[in-house]
């Protein structure tokens, strides 16, 4: 106790010290989990530019940005910009729900301005502003296609992400989307969104299954891996695959009309840059600056590629 | 006065299997018996094919594995120096391309880098733990931590894919084989024979063993003790060098998430085939039955819905505890 | 002395017997012991004394035969339940914790406690105390993995002493101390018998024997062939009891070499800060003894010889400057150490005496792949020509009794074709049957034209053996002895450092 006392005290004094130098720059911190898959990487990668891009059109604004590779560790990355960099604004995508609530909670009670990307915190109204992705209608859209495609029904197999509510509440509007179009499961398993392990699990489907019609990835890293375990078995010519995410190339792919590939379905890792740049605003102009904002996952085919084809992202 | 129980070698047992030794090869057989069972394509030549290449990359390393824990020793590193190295390649390949123009030029070219890093990265190992005497589990999981970051650099968080011709040219390099046999199946095979060689026949295996069963002892015995540490260390790298070289035709690409956790694969194969953790005592062939029974149980839990997916890694678990169980030595007779 | 009282033994085992697997190790022996008597147990090695002792304190079980504490039968479930009975072994491998301090180790299992904590003050007080009493100089707060070996026996002691034992099994208490160290447990032995303790005591020290103990028991092969009070036996009869037949004279006559010539010259030869500037010569087929007490910087010097330890100095081999860093260049000069750590330094105990016995020599068999039919070879000669017993090829080293393994150690060394072989405490640990056949090995190596350097301890192999002596004190060579120079008083004197004055 004595300790942390302390070293608020010492912060107090930084952060004096520090407004008297520069009267009115306000800090903002964002907190991501670190890159440990492509979609992780595509947002840090989208975070570090609308940093990079924000520093320069504002003077009076500085980010401080970290990532965490567990949730204690976003925790701990929380308090030391509480502590030590004395923010005015947090950006937080949580790593989880649970644990992530209570330190953001206690950043909103000190009088910060709390940005929630992604996925919403265990108790509603902490945060100021709210940007997510639609995990729903993401597993909606796809399985929306699968029903138009395949109108006479089909077997397919599914590919699922790392154990968590998100994959859950994906696989389930997909599941409640192919209801009834004689669509049938035969197989699922989890593929934790990762080249290798998707590649592994669809070998061993092929291996079990002789018809498959259709293969929802649910993530382009593990269609990249889907596609190369049908390659290897030479069944091309019997099935396709839907990923999701919006993987370059991906996008590439379905743009030159890739049979094996009809479609892609967005959830842009791009929506961190959207949260970063709101909160700037609400420091930099007049606008109120509050609410939910839901970009929704859109289908990407043939005919709307171009307009999501991002050549120089790293995802 | 010092008689004990091992001393006599009991004739009065009649025929029992002695699991101390053939413990792995019965886990293995009643996998395999299991799988078969369970589903008729289990030991069709695909899928035989499938998991077989597939643990090539960990049996690879896993016989590296097998000498630097007879000797003592342990590398945590090998999962993200299998990551690195592979990011390293592709990059440099990538590079050449312009130059050197798409074919098998570049690909040899990345498959000596390929050594040379896993090389240097044992080396590093090897220095840090035989010159400035720290423990191989500290430093190693330094450099564990090392390599990860370098690969999540290089790839600037993202995934590093190799250029499409020279996939195209690479890839029958995990994808074809010779009469049949997939490649990785054949390298794996070679190293895996080699090593046992290694192991059983030569001095070098057997400096291992007695500077794992007592340093001092192999000290004064003149073996060059630091000298056959740095050795398996080195040895190690390259085959994680050579294990990359198989693994990046396969999806050509390397990221962050690359060979994450194949150093506890590794050891657990290592100890499940009956090496001993403490050192000491080591046999190859017991790690590529270990390899070869955490895949299986991978693949069979895939081709028959026998349990929640969620429960794999228990299954794992129980079977790396009942190997080690199996194996102990029976207690000293009351 | 042999008026013992009526009243029944404190323990007593009676036809005892124990089997390891289908081997019978011990067939059906008597042994009582009463309060207030040393009773020594000697036998070879390999006699059955350690699996009686171990029978006594709760750490085997018997096969057949019964147990009695004071006159009743018991059955001891573990080591612990004999020691809360009062019965007490102090093992020849120590059971002390090497990462706790003394103290911790004295009360380890039974610490001193004021409410929910450690009463470190009066454990401490009390630690102090026995080890006062011990006349040990160690800090109770000292770390027991920092201490030296005879400290180690002491705090063993210790740790008995304050378990108020009313019966103490000590396995060769005296093997690791020096003589001053002895007296002091001795007098600490002379003080429990007086307070009424039974205590049973084995040693390969006939002189100790006859000096301390009451009564005397002797096992042969795993059955007991007398017992005796002390004074009806000499140390021959004990010796022959042992053994089963006459002992010729223990040590071959020595053939000293006429004229021959020097092969290693030591000069000016200095250790760390352990040995300062040694100088030595040894000649062709010469036994070379080196005497001075424990601690006088002899096995450093050999070690910083053979290039195990940094060294300063100048070797010449048969005139040759060499220099010596590693132990593999030691081997190609033809130099070769035999530890005086079997255990530690030795042998790998668990591996089988193939792996053991070709482990310096490997080269010999194979420089790609190990000729495996050549080592069988090899350990085939090795067997009979050390006459090693052991029952069959595959048992692990670590299960040979300690003459057993010596001889292993010495066809390991030898294995290597040296021309000078350093043998630090020859015979340590080993029975007195083994003794006289490691001397008649030593004795026709030095008449093969080897050269010996032969470090001990024991004043009898000194004398006995060397055709010269280096006497070392302090790190320093203090005298070169030869002819009838070797004696007893002379190298005392120049290992306490009062060479230079007349004797009395």
């Amino acid at each position: 106790m004595k300790l942390s006392a302390l070293a608020g005290a010492l912060a107090l004094g930084i952060a004096f010290a520090g407004s008297a130098l520069a009267q009115d720059t306000k800090v903002i911190g964002v907190s991501i989990p670190a890159a440990t898959h492509g979609w992780a990487g595509g947002m840090n990668f989208h975070a570090q530019q609308t940093i990079k891009a924000l520093e320069e059109r504002y003077e009076n604004l500085d980010f401080v940005l970290s990532t965490a590779s567990d949730p204690g560790q976003q925790v701990s990355d929380i308090e030391d910009m509480m502590a030590t960099r004395n923010i005015d604004a947090l950006v937080v995508l949580p790593f989880e729900s649970e644990p992530l609530t209570g330190p953001v909670q206690r950043v909103k009670e000190a009088g910060k301005f709390v940005t929630v990307v992604d996925r919403g915190l265990s108790q509603e109204n902490i945060e100021d502003l709210y940007v997510a992705g639609d995990n729903t209608a993401f597993g909606r859209v796809s399985g929306e296609f699968f029903k138009q495609q395949m109108p006479n029904g089909g077997k397919i197999v599914v590919l699922r992400g790392i154990p968590t509510t998100i994959d859950n509440e994906r696989v389930e509007a997909f599941q409640q989307a192919i209801e009834g179009s004689g669509i049938e499961i035969i197989d699922m398993e989890h593929g934790n969104w990762n080249r290798d392990d998707a590649f592994e699990v669809m070998q061993d489907f092929l291996s079990k299954h002789a018809e498959i019609n259709a293969v929802w990835a649910s993530d382009d890293d593990m269609a990249v891996g889907v596609l190369e375990a049908i390659n290897q078995a030479n069944r091309q010519d019997q099935m396709w695959v839907l990923g999701g995410a919006g993987m370059k190339e991906m996008i590439k792919r379905v743009m030159d009309g890739d049979k094996i590939i009809p479609a892609d379905v967005t959830y842009p890792p791009a929506m961190i840059g959207t949260a970063i740049e709101l909160t700037a605003l609400r420091f930099t102009s007049s606008m109120p600056m509050s609410g939910r904002f839901i970009i929704s996952s859109e289908l990407i085919t043939k005919d709307n590629a171009e307009k999501f084809y991002y050549p120089d992202s790293p995802f | 006065m010092t008689v004990d129980s091992a001393t006599s070698t009991a004739p009065r047992q009649g025929f029992r299997i002695d699991f101390h030794i053939w413990g792995p090869v019965v886990a293995l057989l009643a996998l395999i018996a299991l799988g078969a069972f369970l589903n008729s394509n289990f030991l069709s030549y695909g899928n035989v094919t499938n998991v077989l290449a597939r643990s090539a990359f960990i049996g690879i390393i896993a016989v590296g594995m097998t000498f630097v824990i007879t000797s003592g020793g342990l590398d945590l590193s090998v999962g993200s120096m299998a990551a690195f190295i592979a990011g390293v390649m592709i990059m440099i390949m990538n590079g050449l391309v312009p130059s050197m123009g798409v074919g098998w030029g570049v690909i040899l070219v990345g498959m000596l880098v390929a050594i040379v890093v896993g090389f240097a990265a044992g080396l590093v190992n090897g220095l840090l733990i035989t010159q400035a005497r720290i423990e191989a589990f500290i430093v190693t999981l330094g450099t564990m931590g090392i390599f990860r970051s370098l690969i999540t650099w290089l790839a600037n968080g993202g995934t590093l894919s190799l250029d499409y011709g020279v996939r195209e040219v690479y890839r029958p390099v995990y994808y074809d084989g010779l009469l049949g046999v997939a490649w990785p199946i054949i390298v794996f095979a070679a190293v895996a024979i080699l090593g046992e060689i290694i192991m059983r026949k030569t001095p070098f295996g057997r400096h291992c063993a007695a500077i794992g069963s007592n340093e001092q002892v192999a000290l004064y015995s003149a073996v060059h003790v630091n000298r056959v540490r740095l050795m398996t260390y080195i040895l190690l790298g390259i085959l994680v060098g050579i294990a990359t070289i198989m693994y990046v035709p396969r999806l050509g690409s390397a990221s962050s998430s690359t060979g994450v956790l194949w150093e506890l694969e590794a050891i657990a194969a290592v100890i499940i085939g009956g090496t001993v953790l403490k050192g000491g005592f080591g046999r190859v062939w017991g790690t590529v039955v270990g390899v070869l029974i955490l895949s299986l149980i991978g693949n069979i839990l895939n081709l028959a819905n026998l349990v929640s997916p969620y429960l794999n890694g228990a299954i794992q678990g129980v079977i790396i505890i009942l190997a080690v169980v199996l194996q102990r030595q029976k207690k000293m007779e009351r | 002395m042999s008026a013992l009282p009526d009243k029944p033994a404190a323990l007593e085992v009676k036809d005892v017997r124990r089997s390891f697997g289908p081997v019978e190790v011990l067939h059906g022996v008597d042994l009582a012991l009463h309060s207030g008597e040393v009773h020594a147990l000697i036998g070879e090695n390999g006699a059955g004394k350690s699996t009686i002792m171990k029978i006594m304190a709760g750490y085997l079980t018997p096969t057949s035969g019964e147990v009695l504490l004071n006159g009743k039968p018991v059955t001891f479930a573990s080591s612990e339940e004999a020691e809360n009975k009062g019965v007490i072994l102090i093992h020849q491998e120590f059971n002390l914790a090497e990462q706790l301090t003394v103290e911790e180790n004295i009360f380890l299992g039974r610490e001193l406690k004021r409410g929910f904590f450690l009463d470190k003050k009066a454990m401490r007080a009390e630690a102090a105390r026995l080890l006062n009493e011990l006349e040990t100089r160690v800090s109770p707060d000292a770390r027991v993995s920092d201490i030296s070996v005879s400290d180690k026996q002491m705090v063993e002691i210790a740790k008995a002493l304050s378990r108020n034992a009313r019966v103490l099994i000590m396995d060769e208490p005296t093997a690791v101390l020096t003589t001053r160290e002895a007296e002091v447990l001795f007098r600490q032995i002379e003080r429990l018998k007086a307070k009424g303790t039974a205590i049973l005591y084995t040693s390969h020290k006939l002189d100790e024997v006859a000096r301390i103990a009451d009564r005397i028991t002797v096992f042969r092969d795993g059955s007991r062939v007398v017992v005796a009070n002390t004074g009806e036996m000499t140390e021959d009869q004990m010796a022959q009891a042992m053994v089963g037949r006459e002992l010729s004279n223990l040590f071959p006559p020595k053939v000293i070499p006429a004229n021959a010539e020097t092969v290693l010259s030591v000069k000016d030869f200095s250790v760390g800060s352990i040995v300062t500037n040694a100088s030595f010569d040894l000649k062709r087929g010469e036994i070379l003894g080196f005497a001075g007490l424990v601690g006088a910087g002899r096995t450093e010097l050999m070690e910083g010889l053979i290039g195990v330890r940094q060294s300063a100095g100048q070797v010449e081999i048969n005139g040759n400057p060499v220099s010596i860093s590693t132990v593999s260049d030691a081997r190609r000069a033809g130099v070769v150490y035999l530890t005086e750590d079997r255990k530690g330094r030795g042998l790998l105990l668990r591996k089988s005496m193939r792996e053991n016995l070709t482990l310096l020599a490997l080269n010999r068999f194979g420089r790609l792949a190990i000729d495996s039919k050549g080592e069988d070879k090899a350990l085939g000669k090795a067997i009979s020509e050390f006459d090693i017993r052991a029952p069959n090829r595959a048992v692990l080293v670590g299960n040979l009794s300690g003459g057993n393994q010596q001889k292993l150690l010495l066809a390991k060394t030898m294995l290597a074709e040296p021309e000078i072989v350093i043998i630090d405490e020859p015979t340590r640990g080993i029975d007195i049957g083994t003794k006289q056949q490691i001397y008649n090995f030593i004795q026709n190596l030095a008449a093969s034209g080897k050269s010996i350097i032969m470090i001990s301890s024991e004043m009898a192999e000194v004398i006995g053996l060397s055709h010269r002596v280096v006497v070392m004190r302090s790190g320093r060579v203090t005298g070169v002895l030869s002819g009838d120079e070797i004696n007893e008083d002379l190298i005392v004197r120049h290992a306490m450092g009062l060479e230079g004055k007349v004797a009395a």
